[in-house]
């Protein structure tokens, strides 16, 4: 996007030309010919459109999977990508625009590639036999030696669901996502609190909302379904809350920018205010959260076991202010919620217990307006306006997804979910909603057949237990940080100091780690060490020019897959429908195929045990009867699960593109439904937290993942996501233009600095002494003391991508990321600080 | 009929879904050879992205043909390549009478008009793939896939489609006003 001061002045009519350009526009009043009201081209969908056939399907730019119709020209070529109308998470965004360019890309990996040189990305084309054959042997020696835990697998979104299915076709527990660099501190946050998942497990009711808040979540860079509902929703008033001005900002939108790594700090204010102010929902608190708990003074819930001999420790005890006494809270009348006094204990010893909304409040006490102003840069008088207006607006709090930012996200997701709790605004309509399930089958699951363990695949293969290698010990991340979901920083540990044992194979499918990731030096150092390194993708990455074999995967737009609808409140499965077949030249394989081939060289009686037949080498075969058999599985789950017709169910995928199972229903959780948190109620206290040894009230600590800028030449170094980035939409052609690889300063430190909008910098990371080139964007969008870049955008250093190339200009925000991960919880950090030279 | 745009600023999220589907939907040669828009240094499509900073927040403009009712492209091509279609209100380019003289160009305010680097012949929107859309009664490209809801297409002199609709309720400014093209292009600030 380009900045023109001078040509914006001249159209727009910003300040100076205001009086001149406004106009209020009356109703035109002539009367002319009616023109036939305008069609959605959805209409005409069913006939070719202007030589185009269209194709239903959902999009797989990123990870959020909207529904889209990609257009199809007659010689075979993508054309362009229109959103699906009435599909629950209608496309599209700018990624999902560059599709057509993503097919026949000359970047595209085309061949199964061979490393004769690892690092320098000295490759050597090879048949798939040869590939496959090579690696199965190194395989083999490496499980030999170190045994199947030894192999760990990474990935992102493609293909993800199929993992748990590699995990056992490979016999070990390391398949170990990117979500530490994503949603990871966010989904612990959310468990701990409600009892929740990722981060469409709950959601803001974003059709419905009148007042919403985004603190660091963008909504308008992924899952373009949750933006439509919120940007067609008229009646919507949207904050957000963020060092830089995310793409949204542009709009109608209140932009409070704030000092990175104090989220925390803003939100507890605003607890602070509600609680003082009275501003909660009281009646909420009594009955569905743990507000009214008695906390006693070693941190732990005062519960029946503690009072009385042979007490059930599973009675949290309240104070009931019917009839002043102690009792469990299912039974207490009226729950006191800011009850403070002294118990006597079964052993006779006496204790003073405080509520838990007494303790989050003297909690919330540290953090006033005012010193919470001193502390995020944001006005007191803001904060008491946000917190006021989440109140009288019933309002809501995004509850996030891409998190992995300071370090202390964790205590970030944790605030923002209480001040929901304490409006009482959860699972209503406007107000923080569970998402109904689809009920999807799981790929694979343990079950107990005839007395015996087996591993049964959801088209009804199954492993015996003799054949699970390593499956069942512990990963090498849950051994260093117990509640995470995936850390892969754990991964480089194992790999360079072979603690809690060596990793020697690392399969790379469908992800960039060195793009994901934080602590790039670390990252390489690692590849170096390992045995085999395979990386199966569409596009070069710059992990690939470490690999031994590079193997081209297939793209979205000629793989068919049914799977949940993400990002919807309701239940709805969408299905992806082939559009096109590979270009010609391009020799790439399904991911799944690839794995199962591997695996029947290397280890046939696992892949045989998973239903994997010898035909399916054929991978003609593979795709008619394999994956068929696999869809039909799906399907029959489903319409198994719902109590529909199958073949109803396959003819609305296939015709539609998706099928919506279930509305969402509101006042479910936690009224008629208990929470999946250790009490059953949204804990403001965290029962989770203080068994996993965490603060179960969050706090805010400054971040110690970045040493804090101090000199008038260091910066914080903050990123996002943009509409247009995703690690391979970042490659395609459009994003030469319209992609944003510079780094943005605010107009006072560039002037005080003496540099200039479009200058060249050097940036050096502080903390990793990393040090790369830059161009400055001088711009408002981003908050005076604070720099920011896109991730994933730029700064790629494949060997594969040609020198000129221009994804290979600007920075990697990762290269001066320190790597820290949070103790217990396991979630990166991948902001920093850096220090700018002018040059 | 006169046909015209209306872009909802208050909307708009920058996605670039717009931009990036018109370029491929109408240009599908230039992008197969990769070749840009060499007048503003861009992706060869009808929409360019401009935005402005004057201390407060950022602003952003997206700019395309505006349809001007006075068109001073149409009054500078020498063969009436560029008219206005009576039946739309459109300003459309008929490339069999135009010499590639770039008088066009020159003469828009909003530089909105390139040259294709293939045909050296002038550009704008609608695109031609728009432009069937359009005449089949379809919303082009642009209004489709938006996925904010800030685009809308229709009738001026029908007071029942969705551009009057939008016009009656909100504050609407046109680029260039005081100009006199008299521009079919409304932005909604308010
Ligand atoms: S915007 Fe430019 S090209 Fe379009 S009609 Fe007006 S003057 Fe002509
Ligand atoms: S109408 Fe078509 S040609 Fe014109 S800007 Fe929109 S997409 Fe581009
Ligand atoms: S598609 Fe819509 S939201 Fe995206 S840039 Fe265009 S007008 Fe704005």
């Amino acid at each position: 996007m380009k900045t023109r001061r001078r040509d914006f002045i001249k159209l727009s009519a910003a300040s100076t030309l205001a009086a001149l350009t406004m106009l209020s526009v009356q109703p035109h009043s002539v009367v002319g010919r009616m023109l036939a009201k305008q069609l959605l081209l959805e209409e005409t969908s069913k006939k070719p459109l202007e030589g185009l056939r269209f194709v239903k399907t959902f999009c797989g730019m990123c990870g959020a999977l909207c529904g889209i119709r990609v257009g199809v020209d007659s010689s075979g070529r993508p054309r362009v990508v229109l959103p699906l109308n009435g599909h629950p998470q209608r496309g599209l965004c700018g990624r999902s625009a560059t599709a057509p360019w993503l097919w026949d890309h000359p970047l595209r990996l085309k061949k199964p590639m061979v490393n004769e040189m690892r690092g320098e990305a000295r490759f050597k084309e090879v048949d798939w036999d040869t590939a496959l054959n090579g690696i199965a042997s190194k395989l083999k020696e490496i499980v030999s030696k170190y045994g199947y835990k030894a192999i760990a697998i990474t990935h992102h979104d493609a293909w993800s669901y199929y993992m748990p299915l590699f995990s056992y076709l490979f016999g070990t527990p390391n398949v170990i996502s990117h979500v530490s660099m994503c949603h990871a501190n966010g989904t612990v946050a959310r468990g701990h609190i409600l009892g929740a998942g990722g981060p469409p497990a709950v959601d803001p009711d974003y059709e419905n909302a009148s007042f919403l808040v985004l603190i660091g979540r963008t909504l308008s860079t992924a899952s373009m379904g949750a933006l439509h509902r919120a940007r067609t929703n008229k009646g919507l008033q949207i904050v957000v809350v963020d060092p830089r001005m995310p793409e949204i900002g542009f709009g109608d939108v209140k932009w409070i920018p704030i000092i990175p790594g104090t989220d925390a700090a803003f939100a507890l204010s605003i607890i602070y205010v509600l609680l003082e102010e009275e501003l909660y929902n009281a009646d909420f608190l009594k009955k569905y959260s743990n507000a009214p708990f008695l906390i006693k003074p070693d941190g732990k819930p005062l519960t029946e076991a503690d009072v009385v001999e042979g007490g059930d420790p599973k009675k949290y005890l309240v104070f009931d202010a019917k009839d002043g006494k102690l009792k469990d809270h299912k039974v207490a009348l009226d729950p006191d919620l800011w009850y403070v006094g002294e118990v006597t204990l079964k052993d006779g010893s006496k204790v003073t217990v405080k509520t838990a909304l007494t303790l989050l409040k003297e909690r919330a006490s540290n953090y006033k307006p005012e010193v919470a102003e001193s502390i995020t840069g944001v006005k007191a008088s803001e904060i008491r306006w946000v917190a006021r207006k989440l109140a009288l607006s019933n309002g809501v709090v995004d509850d996030t997804w891409y998190i992995a930012r300071n370090w202390n996200d964790y205590d970030d997701v944790r605030s923002f979910l209480i001040i929901n709790v304490l409006l009482g605004n959860i699972d209503k309509p406007g107000g923080l909603c569970f998402q109904e399930s689809s009920k999807f089958p799981s790929v694979i699951s343990v079950k107990t057949i005839e007395g015996k363990k087996v591993a049964e695949t959801v088209y009804g293969a199954r492993m015996p237990e003799e054949l699970f290698g390593d499956v069942t010990k512990t990963r090498v991340d849950r051994a260093k940080y117990p509640l995470t979901l995936s850390t892969f920083d754990a991964v480089l540990d194992a790999i360079l100091e072979e603690k809690p044992y060596p990793i020697k194979a690392l399969f790379i499918i469908g992800t960039n780690p060195i793009g994901r990731d934080m602590n790039t030096r670390k990252i390489i150092e690692a590849y170096k060490k390992l045995d085999l390194l395979v990386v199966i993708d569409i596009m070069p990455t710059d992990d690939a020019d470490y690999a031994d074999y590079v193997l081209p995967d297939t793209i979205f737009l000629e793989r068919e897959e049914i799977t949940s609808t993400k990002w919807t409140l309701h239940a709805s499965v969408q299905k992806q429908s082939k559009v096109v077949d590979p270009p010609k030249g391009v020799d790439a394989r399904d991911a799944l195929w690839i794995m199962f081939e591997i695996a029947r060289r290397a280890f046939p009686e696992r892949a045989k045990a998973l239903g994997w037949d010898d035909k399916y080498a054929d991978y003609e075969v593979y795709k008619d009867e394999f994956l068929h058999k696999l869809d039909e599985a799906i399907l029959s789950s489903l319409a198994k699960a719902w109590n529909i017709d199958k073949e109803k169910l396959k003819t609305a995928l296939e015709e539609e593109g998706y099928y919506v199972l279930s509305k969402k229903k509101y006042y479910v959780r936690p009224y008629k439904t208990a929470l999946a948190t250790p009490s059953g109620k949204a804990e403001i206290y965290s029962l989770a937290a203080l068994a996993a040894g965490l603060d179960p009230l969050p706090d805010y600590k400054p971040p110690p993942a970045y040493t804090p800028p101090k000199a008038p030449d260091e910066f914080y170094l903050v990123n996002g996501k943009s509409p247009l980035t995703s690690f391979q939409a970042s490659l395609m052609e459009p994003l030469r233009f319209v992609g944003d690889r510079s780094v943005w300063m605010n107009p006072k430190d560039a002037e005080r600095l003496g540099i200039r909008d479009g200058d060249m910098v050097e940036l050096e990371g502080i903390d990793t002494g990393w040090k790369a080139r830059v161009r400055i964007r001088v711009t408002e969008r981003v908050r005076e003391g604070v720099l920011f870049a896109y991730a994933t955008v730029c700064g790629r250093m494949s060997k594969l991508i040609p020198k000129d190339y221009f994804a290979r200009e600007g920075v990697n925000p990762n290269w001066f990321a320190k790597g820290y991960v949070i103790p217990i919880v396991g979630g990166g950090a991948s902001n920093s600080s850096v220090r700018v030279r002018k040059l | 009929m006169r046909l015209a745009y209306v872009w909802d600023s208050r909307k708009c999220i920058a996605c670039m879904a717009c931009v990036v589907a018109c370029a491929s939907a109408n240009y599908p040669e230039l992008m197969r050879e990769a070749k840009p828009n060499p007048q503003w240094n861009w992706l060869a499509g009808n929409i360019r992205v401009i935005v402005g900073e004057n201390g407060g927040k950022p602003e952003l403009r997206l700019i395309s043909c505006q349809h001007c009712e006075n068109a001073p492209c149409v009054s500078a091509c020498p063969t009436r390549a560029s008219y206005i279609d009576r039946r739309t209100g459109l300003v459309r380019i008929d490339h069999s009478k135009c010499i590639g003289c770039k008088a066009c160009l020159v003469a828009c305010p909003y530089g909105a008009r390139w040259l294709n680097p293939a045909t050296m012949l002038p550009e704008k929107c609608p695109g031609p793939f728009c432009s069937k859309l359009i005449e089949n009664g379809l919303n082009p490209v642009c209004v489709e896939v938006c996925p904010a809801g800030a685009r809308y297409f229709g009738d001026l002199d029908d007071p029942e489609s969705p551009v009057n609709e939008e016009l009656r309720k909100h504050r609407v400014e046109r680029m260039l006003e005081h100009l006199g093209t008299n521009p079919k292009w409304f932005v909604i600030t308010g």
